[in-house]
């Protein structure tokens, strides 16, 4: 406990000791840790009288075990739908109803694992239950109470979303309302109630509707994830397949919810029109005292290193797309660096030589893109991407990707090259700090991932000390034929897929 | 390290309970310190040769932001040549200057990480600079060479056409692409808002008609700059000055004219077959223009009917039914011509018809008795409260203060914005609603597997298929 103060005192001389017209963001970065393991990151900015606030929680789809998969992201729609005391008239009342539809789910969730055998009149009998009874619930429900008293309050970007490493929750609000963030998000983060629970899964499943089965590249792209990894979960779909979610239930939900959703799991970047110390007074007051839970526990599941090239088609009813993905290493890994210098070099902007190759002289593609996927906690992939140009075939527009990939092994990258991404990466440094969202999203995304913000101050130092030799080295090593998955959407001959 | 940390939570906890207690109020009736917010002033200075400038300087960060807003864009379209402002827009960056090879232009801004980005839209275009103030003076020149002395490459004209020429052959490939634009077809048709480029349309546009086109509209007296940022003012000016100060059009400006939209009140099923087993639905008619004094009760019921996370189509659709992610309308509001009221939303086949139904109901019902007083504030607050968040970085202040004056606003428009809305009651929400929703003269689009849905369309009305190859 006196450790923790010192620190505590510490962190506040520093903070007072800041010249006031500090230039980077190291020097405006204020933390403060809170004895329940709650971190909270503040930038002062006084450009609007507005403020951004961020809470993510380092646990995402990487942590679901494979009967729970989609569990991160439905927990992400249900944590907007209230409290013991928001979202509800009356939760003693509401509370034993809730129970008689979460028994119902299970009896008719039951029945549907049978699959085949389920007994269709059982089935039917149950699931029209339990729309009566959620029906019943409804007369206690204050629909979104969350997003009406955000909105009322002049809130804008309440919004949430999942990912494989995390899950976040934002609001931007004008700066005199920062307590109503701090209450409804403390006991958001304490007394969550799942109600309306089988209604949401059902706009879930329209999301994935949405999002994947009527989208031919996403389907490309949820196939060729999966088809990457065999072992670790980066390769299961976020938001789930379709049949997760049908047995995804309030149970499964609140035991990974009271495991992972704790402060000790959480990070808040409070940045703009703020006085840190008032913030950090508020966030003690309505989030130190809430229990801290089990800590994320690290995926120990490795990806077997590949033995041979891996090739997956989908047909739809679109236009072709290639994708080619390498493994590589994690975020903050040694040489991980190096294949953000690559990507840059090969991928970003009109100077770039896939655009320049494939999309300039050749025109055997429109549309070009290098990127990191699909997480970054854990070992993840080197993307290629591309659309053919017509009458140009995906197959012509795979060879002419890895002929680029190949000569990052034969020839070294120039100096000039090198020194553009240096360039662009000191205007990007600049460029993150000009919004209070922008802000609050990296400090939040990298002190998860990578241990700490900081990362993104001591970035561009590590990029600097990359030279032509690493980039060939690393080519070498993990560019090959072996380690590498090619991903095609092929259209169907008569433009309609196939059953 | 674990337990530790629990029982050093234990121990403080005992001590903050009572403090928290305390202090903790409750979302539902917690009130706040007053937040008096006045917009930021930008200066407003002419040219020498009288072109508009609008500059707000900030030293936060060393970043400065440029904008040219031009009045052109697709509604002065030739019908034959649809998509030659679209083309002119993007050549004009990617072909080049006189001085500047298309490959030495990018090579050179992307160097110095800066950016030059143009873009011509349906009745505007922008040309855009951004850049690390030590590099400001040379971007800067980039960027008055890009605006006033675009090369137009012929062979980076080849690459943009082959480009356009692919995006069409892929334009069905996105259901929800291909709903929106038929949809907007479907309002506009006849007017050159409607108008879409066709591979016919495109090969048809040569490197003349660029320049013509290009000629025609980018000159200092048809445009307003916008400077943001960490600049010097003098210096800035007197630069300006020296580019797009001293250039005099030896031509009067003759914008050609282009018919209003004309209102048509003839409802429309429009089906396209694909197979997917989620239906994408979009429907809508024409809406208002900015010089509507209606606006304000407009704004107030977009939000309440559609506009929100608990607006009527949302609460019912998505969150009482479950029957979709996706759902909501918007009246956009036209700035020269007339906007749309249009709704969206997709759902799972086999429910088809019924949100159908249930979306032109809660339509429908909204015109038949007032809103709510609750719904009422509850609109209004949200848009009063939120009204700063338009102005949170000096280029969006800027850019709102240029906007006035480009689009010929009235010059109190935003500084009497949130009174307006406050002024707005049932009555007026109740009054627009009757006059300018009108579920009998809808546009649907309806794109999916018409034999997976619940009922068929032709049981709503006539359809007409499009053909969509």
């Amino acid at each position: 406990m006196k450790h923790l103060v010192s620190v505590y005192l510490l962190i506040v001389l520093l903070a007072m000791a800041l010249p006031l017209q500090a230039a980077g963001l190291d020097d405006k970065v204020i933390e403060h840790s809170y004895p329940n393991g709650l971190k909270l990151l503040m930038v002062e900015r006084h450009t609007s009288p507005t403020v951004a606030a961020w809470i993510r929680f380092k646990v995402g789809s990487v942590n679901e075990r494979s009967d729970e998969r989609g569990v991160a992201h439905m927990l992400e729609h249900m944590l907007f739908k209230g409290t013991k005391t928001l979202g509800t008239t009356d939760y003693a009342a509401e509370k034993p109803l809730l129970d008689k539809i979460e028994t119902t789910a299970q009896r008719m969730m039951a029945e549907q694992a049978k699959g085949a055998k389920a007994d269709a009149a059982t089935v039917q009998r149950l699931e029209q239950k339990l729309a009566e009874q959620e029906k019943q619930a409804e007369k206690y429900v204050v629909k979104d109470e969350f997003f009406d008293l955000y909105a009322r309050n002049g809130g804008v970007g309440y919004n949430a979303f999942t990912a494989k490493d995390g899950t976040t929750y934002l609001i931007s609000l004008p700066s005199n309302k920062l307590e109503l963030w701090a209450a409804i998000e403390s006991d958001r983060m304490r007394d969550p109630v799942l109600r309306e629970f089988y209604t949401e899964r059902a706009v879930v499943m329209e999301e994935r509707r949405r999002s994947y089965d009527a989208e031919p590249s996403a389907k490309l792209w949820e196939t060729f994830l999966a088809a990457c990894y065999q072992a670790h979960p980066y390769g299961q779909p976020t938001i789930g397949w379709m049949s997760d979610i049908r047995f995804l239930s309030r149970t499964k939900a609140e035991r990974f919810l009271h495991r992972f959703y704790a402060p000790n799991n959480a990070i808040i970047a409070v940045v703009g029109d703020i006085q840190p110390q008032q913030v950090i007074a508020l966030v003690g007051r309505y989030f130190g005292n809430i229990p801290p839970g089990t800590p994320v526990p690290p995926v120990t599941v490795q990806e077997e290193p590949q033995r041979g090239e891996r090739r997956i088609e989908v047909i739809g009813d679109a236009e072709p797309e290639v994708l080619i993905g390498f493994h590589k290493t994690a975020l903050g890994a040694k040489d991980d660096e190096v294949f953000d210098v690559i990507s840059a070099i090969l991928g970003q902007g009109r100077t770039a030589r896939l655009y320049r190759s494939l999309v300039i002289q050749k025109q055997l593609a429109t549309d070009v893109s290098t990127f990191t996927a699909p997480g970054n906690l854990y070992p993840n992939l080197f993307l290629l991407a591309a659309t053919p140009r017509a009458p140009h075939t995906a197959a012509e527009v795979e060879q002419a990707l890895l002929a680029e990939v190949e000569r990052l092994k034969k020839e070294p990258v120039t100096p000039h090259e090198l020194q553009q991404v240096l360039n662009t990466l000191e205007y990007e440094e600049v460029r993150q700090m000009g919004t209070n969202s922008g802000l609050a999203r990296n400090l939040t995304e990298y002190e998860a991932t990578a241990g700490s913000w900081r990362f993104l101050t001591s970035y561009r130092a590590k990029v600097k000390k990359v030279t032509p030799a690493d980039i060939q080295r690393v080519a070498t090593a993990w560019f090959t034929r072996t380690n590498r998955t090619v991903g095609i959407l092929t259209k169907n001959g008569n433009g309609r897929a196939h059953q | 390290m674990r337990s530790w940390l629990l029982a050093l939570w234990l121990l403080l906890c005992a001590s903050l309970t009572n403090v928290a207690a305390a202090g903790l109020a409750n979302p539902r009736s917690m009130t706040f310190p007053p937040l008096a917010y006045t917009i930021p002033r930008s200066e407003r200075v002419l040219l020498a040769n009288g072109t508009p400038v609008y500059l707000l300087q900030d030293h936060e960060l060393p970043i400065v932001t440029v904008a040219a807003m031009i009045h052109t864009g697709s509604v002065y379209d030739p019908a034959k040549k649809s998509g030659l402002a679209a083309m002119t827009g993007s050549v004009m960056r990617d072909g080049g200057t006189v001085s500047l090879t298309p490959h030495q232009l990018d090579a050179e801004l992307e160097f110095m990480a800066s950016s030059v980005e143009s873009s011509f839209g349906t009745d505007s275009g922008t040309v855009t600079m951004t850049t690390l103030t030590r590099n400001l003076p040379r971007t800067l020149e980039l960027f008055n060479e890009v605006l006033f002395r675009p090369r137009f490459d012929a062979q980076r004209l080849e690459v943009a056409r082959r480009q356009a020429l692919e995006a069409i052959r892929r334009q069905n490939d996105d259901p929800k692409a291909l709903a929106d634009r038929e949809l907007v077809r479907a309002i506009y048709r006849g007017h050159p808002l409607g108008q879409v480029p066709t591979a016919t349309t495109i090969e048809a546009i040569t490197r003349s008609d660029l320049i013509a086109f290009h000629q025609r509209f980018v000159r200092p007296d048809n445009l307003i700059i916008t400077v943001s940022g960490d600049f010097d003012r003098n210096r800035m000016l007197s630069q300006l000055n020296r580019t797009i100060g001293s250039v005099h059009p030896s031509t009067p400006l003759r914008l050609p004219a282009v018919a209003q939209v004309r209102t048509t009140d003839k409802a429309e099923i429009l089906y396209a077959d694909k197979d997917i087993n989620q239906t994408v639905i979009r429907l809508g008619h024409l809406g208002i223009t900015k010089d509507n004094p209606d606006l304000y009760a407009v704004r107030v019921l977009d939000f309440i009917l559609g506009g929100s996370f608990t607006s009527r189509l949302m609460m019912e659709i998505r969150t009482n039914l479950g029957l979709a992610y996706n759902v909501g309308s918007d009246f956009e509001i036209g700035r020269r011509f007339t906007g749309t009221f249009t709704a969206e939303t997709e759902t799972r086949a086999d429910s088809t018809t019924r949100v159908i139904g249930l979306m032109t109901g809660i339509i429908a019902r909204i015109r038949t008795e007032p809103v709510s007083e609750q719904e009422l504030t509850l609109a209004k607050d949200a848009i009063i409260n939120s009204f700063l968040f338009g102005f949170t970085t000096p280029a969006s202040i800027v850019m709102q203060q240029a906007r006035l004056e480009f689009y010929g606003y009235a010059p109190d428009y935003l500084d009497r914005y949130r009174e307006r809305i406050a002024a707005v009651t049932r009555a007026d929400v109740l009054r627009v609603a009757r006059n300018y929703l009108h579920p009998e003269a809808f546009k649907l689009v309806v794109v999916g597997d018409a034999k997976r849905f619940d009922r068929p369309l032709t049981s709503i009305g006539t359809v007409h298929e499009l053909a969509v190859p």
